[in-house]
C-alpha cells in the first residue's frame, strides 16, 4: 500500500490506515482537543459541527450552553450570516462598510486612549499598568474565534459586546450613519409593528449576525412553527393576530422568506405547508380582487386587494388575472373579423380599411385600460407589458394569423401587400399606446419586443415568399420579353442612331432615375388612427414606377416631330400634366382626388426619359431593354422596401430580413445581369463576329459608312453602362441608405454579386471590341479594296498627265477615315476611358498596318504621291485628334515615309540613302520594309537598277 | 462481477461485490491505484467486524445509488433532506454504535452515510437539554453556572 500521500489531507484525529497503528488515536486526539472523557466513542469536531447544521436554531442553542466549544461552532458568525443571506436580507457592501466605520472609530478611541494614558503616566509613573487588558481587547474586535477564546471572563464579554455594538453603529443613536435602507413601501401597512417591518430592519454587519438573527427568529418564528403545524387556514394565530389583509400579506411574505432560513431536518415539508397556506391566502385574495373587477370597481376593492397581492407575492397573480379577464380576449370578434378585409369571397381583392379599423378600435380600448391600470395599480408595478403582450399574442396575433393565411393562400402579391400593411397599422398602433404610470422607462422597447413577437410566426414564410415572389416575377419579365423578341426578330427593320454622344442622355437619364427610386415606393399615406373613424377613401399608393403607358407611346412622336428642340427641355408642367392625367385611371378610387403633384413629377420625368432613350435605343431592342430593367429594378425595390420594414426589428428576424435583402439584390444582379444583358451581350458579340462587309451594301452610297452590328454593340455598351449605373445607384440609395447591408464588407454576397456583374460585363465589352475591332478593320480593308482606285496613287497611267484637280485625299481614304472615327465617337462617355485608350490605340494601330498593308498594293507615280500624301495626312489628322502619342508617332513614321514616292527618279542616290538610313522612321519601319515600299513606285523598274547600285554600289566598290 | 476481500481490525475477512466496496471513496481510489482487482485482502485497520458489517449491509442496499452531487458546499438546506425510511430503521442501532458507524463512514469516506449518521444524531438530540447534549457527545462542562445563564439569557430569543 503506497498510497499514504492520499491520506495525508485527512483530518488529523483519524489516523492513516497502517496495519501497525492504533485506533486508541482517535480518542487521543479528542483528548487534545478537550472534548472526551472517556471510553464511549466521541465524534471529531467537524462531523459535530455538520450534525449542528441539521438541528432547530432552538436545539442549536442549548449546544452553545453545553460546552465553550461547540459554543464557539454555535456562535460561528458565518452560519449566521449564511442564514441572512439565505433570506436575502444580508448586504455584504453594507456589511463592509460598517466594518471600515468601525475601523476608523475604533483607531480614534484607541488614539484618545492612548493620549490619556500617557497623561495619567505622566501624572503617575510608578501607577500600575491595569488599563492594558482592555487594549489587548479592542484589537480582537472582529476574530469571533479568537474573542470567544479569549473572553473569559463573561463580565468582560458583556461589557465589550456593548462597546462593539457602539462601534458597529448597531444601536439607534449611530445609526445615522449607516446608508439609509430602502424600505419597500408598504402602503395600508401598520408600520408602527415592528413585527411586520422586521425583515427590512436587518443589518448587515459582521460579527452580530446571530444577532440580528435573532431578532427576526424571534418575531417570526413562534408564527412560522404554529402556521405549519395549523389544521386549517382559519386556525393560525398569525391570521388571528393581524386582521386586515395587508398586514396579512406582509406577515405571509416575511414567513416565507423566513423559512428560506429554516434548514434544519423537515424544512422541506415546513415550507410547502407554508405555500399552500399562502396559496390559500392568495387565492382568497384573489377572489376579492375578481368581485371587484366584475363590479367595476377599480378603485375600491380592486385597488385595495391588488395592493394586498403586491404586498404578498408582487402581485403577480393579480396581473395575470387582471389580464386575462379583460374583455377583449374573449370578444375578439368585437373588434373586427379579419375575413372582412376581402371584399370577393375568393378573389384575393383586400382592402386593408377593416384592419385599420380593427387597430384604431383595439388602440381606443388599450388606452382606456392604460387608465384603469393607473387607477388600480400602484405605480411601481408594470401591468401595461403584461397586458399588451397577452394583446400580442391573443388579440393581434389571432387576427392576423387567419388573415395573412388566407392571403397567402389565395393570392402572393397581395399577401406580400398585406402583410407590410399590417405591419404598418401594428407600428402605429404601438406608437398611439399611452404608458401607463406603472411602465418602465423601456417602455418602447419592450413593445416593440411584442411586435416583433407577433410577426414571429410570419416573417419565415414572408421573407421567402418574397424572395421567390420576386424571382419569379423577373423571370416572367425576362421570358416574355425574351419571347416577343424572338417573335418580332425577322420582322423588324431598325434604323439606328450614332454620332450622339450618350453621355449627356445618360447622366440625365440617371438623374430623374436617382430622384424616383429615393422616393418610397409604398408610401402608405396612413392617416392618423383617429381619422379613420372619418371614413375617408384612402388613396392606393400611387406606383412610382407605374409608368403611364399612353405617355410612353405619345411622348416620343411629339419629340421627335420637333427635332430642333432638345427634346430634354420638355417643360416639366407638360409632362405632369399629362401624366396626372394618365396617371389617374389606375388609381380605384375615383373621388376625384388627384395624387399629389410632387410626388408624380420626377416619375413621370423618368418615365418620359426612359421613353425618349427608349426610342434612341430601337436598335439594341432586340438585345436588350433598359425598360425591362428598369421594371426588374422598380420590383426589386418594391419587394426591398417590404421587407426593409422587418430589419428594424432586433436581433434574429432584422438580421435575416437584412440578409433576404441581399438576396434580393442579387437576385436582381443576376436575372438582370446573367440572363438579360449577358444573353444579350452574347448575342451581339456573335452578330458582329459574323459579319462579312462584302455580303451587306446597303450603306454603300451613304457617305456615312456604318458597321451595323458594331454600332449595336456600342448601343450595347452604353445601354450596359446605364444599367449598371442604375443598379450601381439602387444600391447605394436602397441598400447601403437604408444601412440593410454594410458596403465595406468586401465579403458580403451582395457586394461580391455587385462585382461580377461589373465584371461580367467588363469582360463582354472588352470581348466585344476586340470582335468590334475585327469587324471595323475588316470593313476598312473592305473600304480600301473597293473605294481604292489604281489612278487614284497612279494617275499618269489612264495617259491624262495633267495635275489633279482635287488635291485632297481619295475618296478611299475620306471615307475610311470617317467609318473608323464614327465608330470610335460611339464609344465616348460609354465606358471607362482607360478602355476607350486601348480601343483607339488598338484600332489606330491596326490601321496602320491596314494602311501600310494596302500601299504595298498600290502602284504610286511622283504625281499621285501627292494624293497619297495628302490622304496619310487626313489619317494622321484624325490619329491626333484621339491624342495617343505612340500611334501620332507611327503615323508620323508613315508621312515621313511616303514622301520616298516624291523623289525624282534620277536622285537614286538619295533614294537608297533614305532606304539605307535604318534610324530614320525611329526603328518603325526597317531597312527592308522601306525597300518594299519603294518598291511599289510607279518607275520601280526604271530606277532599280540605279537605286540598287547605290545602295549595294558602295559595297560593290569595296569589291 | 469481481469480489474483493476486506479484512476488518479483528483480522475477520469478509468478502464484498466489488461495486458495494466503491461506495468507499477510499476504497474506491485505493483500487484505482492498484489498478487490478488485488487477491490479498484489504485491510480497514479502524473497523472492528460488527462494524464493518453493518458498512456494507447499507453499501449493498445503496449499492445502486447515483452518485452525489458535486457542488455539496453550495446550498445547506439542498443536503438537509429527511432520512429516508430504510436508512431510519438501519440507524435504530445504540449510540455507541452509530458514532462507530460515523467514524468508519468518515473514515472509508462514504458522504452519504456520514450525512444519514448525522442526520440521526441531529434528530436525536434535538429538544434536549444542554446536559443531556453533554452526556451524548460525551462532553465536560467547561462553563460556570454564570457563564451558562449569560448565554441563555443572551439566547432566550431562540427557546420555544
Amino acid at each position: 500500500m503506497e498510497n499514504n500521500q492520499r491520506f495525508s489531507d485527512r483530518p488529523t484525529s483519524l489516523p492513516p490506515p497502517f496495519p501497525g497503528q492504533n485506533r486508541m488515536s482517535v480518542p487521543v486526539s479528542l483528548h487534545s482537543t478537550k472534548l472526551v472523557v472517556r471510553p464511549l466513542p466521541s465524534l471529531p469536531v467537524e462531523i459535530i459541527a455538520t450534525i449542528l447544521d441539521y438541528v432547530p436554531v432552538s436545539t442549536l442553542m442549548r449546544c452553545a450552553r453545553a460546552s465553550k466549544k461547540l459554543r464557539e461552532m454555535a456562535y460561528d458568525d458565518s452560519r449566521w450570516v449564511n442564514k441572512l443571506v439565505a433570506m436575502g436580507v444580508w448586504n455584504e457592501g453594507e456589511a463592509r462598510r460598517r466594518f471600515e466605520d468601525a475601523l476608523k472609530k475604533k483607531r480614534i478611541a484607541q488614539a484618545k486612549f492612548a493620549d490619556e494614558e500617557r497623561r495619567r503616566r505622566a501624572a503617575s509613573i510608578g501607577a500600575s499598568v491595569e488599563p492594558r487588558k482592555s487594549i489587548g481587547m479592542g484589537d480582537t474586535l472582529f476574530d469571533v474565534n479568537e474573542h470567544e477564546a479569549k473572553a473569559n471572563g463573561s463580565a468582560a464579554a458583556v461589557s465589550k459586546l456593548a462597546q462593539d455594538v457602539e462601534l458597529m453603529g448597531l444601536s439607534t443613536q449611530s445609526d445615522i450613519q449607516a446608508p439609509v435602507k430602502e424600505k419597500p413601501k408598504l402602503v395600508g401597512v401598520d408600520t408602527s409593528d415592528p413585527t411586520l417591518t422586521v425583515l427590512s430592519d436587518v443589518r448587515s454587519a459582521r460579527g452580530f449576525a446571530r444577532q440580528e438573527y435573532g431578532r427576526v427568529y424571534a418575531a417570526l418564528w413562534p408564527y412560522y412553527i404554529d402556521l405549519v403545524s395549523a389544521r386549517n387556514h382559519a386556525d393560525p394565530v398569525v391570521f388571528r393576530r393581524y386582521r386586515n389583509p395587508e398586514d396579512q400579506a406582509v406577515m405571509l411574505r416575511q414567513l416565507g422568506v423566513f423559512s428560506e432560513s429554516d434548514s434544519s431536518l423537515g424544512w422541506a415539508e415546513r415550507s410547502s405547508r407554508l405555500n399552500s397556506m399562502s396559496s390559500i391566502f392568495e387565492n382568497a385574495v384573489l377572489r376579492e380582487f375578481e368581485g371587484g373587477y366584475e363590479e367595476s370597481d377599480y378603485d375600491g376593492r380592486m385597488k385595495r386587494y391588488a395592493n394586498v397581492l403586491i404586498l404578498l407575492n408582487g402581485g403577480q397573480g393579480a396581473i395575470d388575472l387582471f389580464v386575462a379577464k379583460h374583455y377583449l380576449m374573449f370578444e375578439r370578434e368585437r373588434l373586427g373579423n379579419p375575413m372582412d378585409c376581402f371584399t370577393n369571397l375568393h378573389s384575393a381583392d383586400l382592402s386593408m380599411e377593416p384592419a385599420r379599423r380593427f387597430f384604431t378600435l383595439l388602440s381606443e380600448a388599450v388606452n382606456e385600460q392604460s387608465s384603469i391600470i393607473d387607477r388600480i395599480f400602484p405605480p411601481d408595478v408594470d401591468v401595461m407589458i403584461p397586458f399588451l403582450e397577452r394583446i400580442g399574442e391573443d388579440v393581434i396575433g389571432e387576427y392576423i394569423s387567419p388573415l395573412l393565411e388566407e392571403t397567402h393562400d389565395r393570392d402572393i402579391e397581395s399577401y406580400l401587400k398585406c402583410i407590410t400593411d399590417i405591419y404598418f397599422s401594428v407600428v402605429q398602433f404601438s406608437k398611439s399606446i399611452h404608458p401607463a404610470k406603472g411602465s418602465e422607462r423601456n417602455f418602447t422597447d419592450d413593445i416593440t419586443k411584442i411586435v416583433v413577437r407577433i410577426f414571429e410566426p410570419h416573417y419565415d414564410t414572408y421573407l421567402q415568399e418574397e424572395l421567390d415572389h420576386f424571382r419569379r416575377l423577373c423571370e416572367e419579365e425576362v421570358e416574355t420579353w425574351e419571347k416577343k423578341i424572338t417573335d418580332e426578330y425577322t420582322a423588324t427593320e431598325s434604323f439606328y442612331l450614332s454620332n450622339i454622344n450618350r453621355q449627356a442622355d445618360k447622366i440625365d437619364f440617371l438623374a430623374s432615375f436617382k430622384k424616383v427610386i429615393l422616393m418610397p415606393v409604398n408610401a402608405i399615406p396612413l392617416p392618423p388612427m383617429k381619422q379613420i373613424n372619418l371614413a375617408f377613401p384612402l388613396p392606393l399608393p400611387m406606383n412610382p414606377f407605374m409608368r403611364p403607358k399612353p405617355a410612353v407611346t405619345v411622348a416620343p412622336p411629339s419629340i421627335s416631330d420637333a427635332p430642333t428642340d432638345n427634346p430634354y427641355e420638355v417643360t416639366p408642367d407638360v409632362t405632369d400634366s399629362q401624366a396626372v392625367e394618365n396617371a389617374a385611371p389606375p388609381t380605384p378610387i375615383s373621388d376625384g382626388r388627384v395624387t399629389p403633384q410632387p410626388q408624380t413629377a420626377p416619375t413621370t420625368e423618368l418615365a418620359a426619359k426612359a421613353a425618349i432613350l427608349n426610342t434612341r435605343m430601337e436598335g439594341i431592342r432586340t438585345l436588350f431593354s433598359i425598360e425591362l430593367a428598369l421594371d426588374l429594378v422598380h420590383k426589386a425595390k418594391t419587394a426591398l422596401e417590404r421587407a426593409g420594414c422587418f430589419v428594424r426589428f432586433q436581433g434574429r428576424i432584422g438580421e435575416e430580413a437584412k440578409e433576404q435583402c441581399e438576396q434580393i439584390f442579387i437576385c436582381l444582379i443576376n436575372i438582370l445581369g446573367q440572363r438579360h444583358v449577358k444573353s444579350g451581350f452574347d448575342k451581339a458579340v456573335t452578330h458582329l463576329s459574323q459579319y462579312n462587309p462584302r455580303e451587306l451594301s446597303t450603306a454603300e452610297e451613304d457617305e456615312q459608312v456604318i458597321v451595323k452590328p458594331l454600332v449595336q454593340f456600342m448601343e450595347l455598351v452604353n445601354v450596359g453602362d446605364l444599367i449598371q449605373q442604375m443598379l450601381d445607384v439602387f444600391y447605394e440609395q436602397e441598400l447601403v441608405a437604408h444601412k440593410l447591408t454594410d458596403k465595406n464588407d468586401f465579403l458580403n454576397p451582395a457586394i461580391k454579386e455587385k462585382k461580377r456583374f461589373e465584371q461580367m460585363l467588363d469582360e463582354r465589352v472588352a470581348a466585344g471590341l476586340n470582335t468590334g475591332i475585327d469587324v471595323l478593320i475588316k470593313e476598312v480593308d473592305y473600304v480600301f479594296a473597293k473605294t481604292q482606285k489604281p489612278t487614284d496613287y497612279n494617275p499618269g497611267i489612264v495617259g491624262d498627265l495633267g495635275f489633279p484637280t482635287d488635291l485632297g485625299p481619295s475618296e478611299a481614304a475620306r471615307k475610311v477615315v470617317s467609318l473608323v472615327a464614327s465608330h470610335t465617337k460611339l464609344l465616348v462617355g460609354s465606358t471607362d476611358k482607360n478602355v476607350l485608350d486601348v480601343f483607339n490605340q488598338e484600332v489606330g494601330m491596326r490601321l496602320w498596318s491596314s494602311i501600310c498593308k494596302h500601299l504595298k498594293i498600290q502602284r504610286i507615280s511622283i504625281d499621285g504621291a501627292i494624293v497619297l500624301i495628302s490622304d496619310i495626312n487626313h489619317y494622321t489628322q484624325f490619329i491626333v485628334k484621339l491624342r495617343n502619342s505612340g500611334l501620332t508617332q507611327y503615323y508620323n513614321a508613315l508621312r515621313e515615309l511616303v514622301q520616298i514616292y516624291l523623289i525624282d527618279p534620277q536622285h537614286a542616290k538619295q533614294m537608297a540613302a533614305v532606304i539605307a538610313d535604318g534610324t530614320r522612321f525611329k526603328g518603325i519601319f526597317t531597312v527592308e520594309e522601306v525597300y518594299e515600299f519603294v518598291t511599289r513606285r510607279s518607275d520601280w523598274y526604271q530606277i532599280k537598277k540605279d537605286v540598287e547600285k547605290a545602295m549595294y554600289g558602295f559595297g560593290c566598290s569595296v569589291m | 462481477m469481481s469480489q474483493i476481500i476486506l479484512l476488518s481490525s479483528d483480522n475477520v475477512e469478509m468478502k464484498v461485490d466489488k461495486e458495494v466496496a466503491e461506495r468507499s471513496i477510499l476504497i474506491k481510489n485505493m483500487l484505482e491505484d492498484v489498478g487490478e482487482t488485488p487477491d490479498q485482502a484489504i485491510p480497514i485497520p479502524n473497523v472492528n467486524e460488527g462494524v464493518l458489517r453493518k458498512v456494507i449491509e447499507w453499501c449493498e442496499h445503496h449499492r445502486n445509488d447515483p452518485p452525489p452531487p458535486a457542488d455539496e458546499d453550495s446550498d445547506s438546506r439542498k443536503k438537509s433532506t429527511d432520512i429516508e425510511e430504510w436508512d431510519q430503521k438501519f440507524m435504530q442501532v445504540d449510540q455507541e454504535m452509530l458514532f462507530e458507524i460515523i467514524l468508519a463512514a468518515n473514515y472509508l469516506d462514504i458522504k452519504p452515510l456520514l450525512d444519514v449518521g448525522c442526520k440521526t444524531v441531529a434528530n436525536m438530540i434535538k429538544g434536549k437539554s444542554p446536559e443531556e447534549i453533554r452526556k451524548t457527545f460525551n462532553i465536560q462542562n467547561d462553563f460556570t453556572p454564570e457563564e451558562e445563564d449569560q448565554i441563555r439569557r443572551e439566547n432566550e430569543w431562540a427557546e420555544e
